[in-house]
């Protein structure tokens, strides 16, 4: 039972970090305020919540399950709130959106 | 499972130091402020292994208050900077 239980978090932990390494990748080469704001949002629902709800498994029923729960809901609500703030404050400083640069690729880092 | 759980600790941390870059480098305020939330975020589920790896308790409350910490000070510095914008626009 002790074996199958530190499978799940193990599994859990993974996914979680993989999604941590999707949102750095996309933190450094996304080239917009506005659309960086895409996956460092994603890294912190989906990345810290699956790292959390997988220690929560891995501490089985105990006080610190309750606790873990609490964090994971409130890391839910504040995510998508930190993440709308600073979009709206984007929005009303009027940063330039990112446009393709006509034939060519973006280079990844123009603004 | 000690030493897993060190090993995703310090994947993570090392992501959090990638993430400084942002932080250091970005083009506008907003995306400071961006990377500087990211890096929270990742020290706090550190924070959350760390607990038991240690198998110390008290650090759930260290890391609910960090997350509690970290909601206020992003939503306060963005609307510090919306207010500056919306006297620029004036």
């Amino acid at each position: 039972m002790s074996a199958a239980r530190d499978i799940v978090a193990g599994a859990l932990c993974c996914i979680g970090t993989f999604f941590f390494l999707v949102g750095t990748t996309g933190l450094l080469r996304m080239p917009d305020v506005f659309t960086r704001l895409h996956p460092s949002t994603k890294c912190d629902t989906l990345g810290a919540c699956s790292v959390i709800v997988g220690m929560a498994v891995y501490s089985g029923w105990s006080w610190e399950l309750c606790k873990l729960v609490v964090i994971a809901c409130f890391l839910l609500l504040s995510s998508a709130t930190c993440g709308h703030a600073i979009g709206r404050s984007a929005l009303r400083r009027n940063i330039p959106y990112w446009r393709r640069q006509g034939k060519e690729t973006g280079d990844g880092n123009g603004a | 499972m000690d030493n897993f759980l060190t090993v995703i600790a310090i994947i993570i941390g090392l992501n959090a130091a990638i993430c400084l870059y942002r932080a250091v480098v970005g083009p506008t305020t907003q995306d400071r402020l961006l990377g500087v939330n990211i890096v929270g975020t990742k020290t706090l589920v550190v924070v959350v292994l760390v607990t038991f790896i240690l198998a110390e308790n008290f650090f759930l409350d260290v890391a609910f208050v960090y997350a509690l910490l970290l909601f206020v000070v992003t939503v306060a510095v963005a609307r510090y900077l919306e207010a500056e914008g919306w006297k620029e626009a004036a």
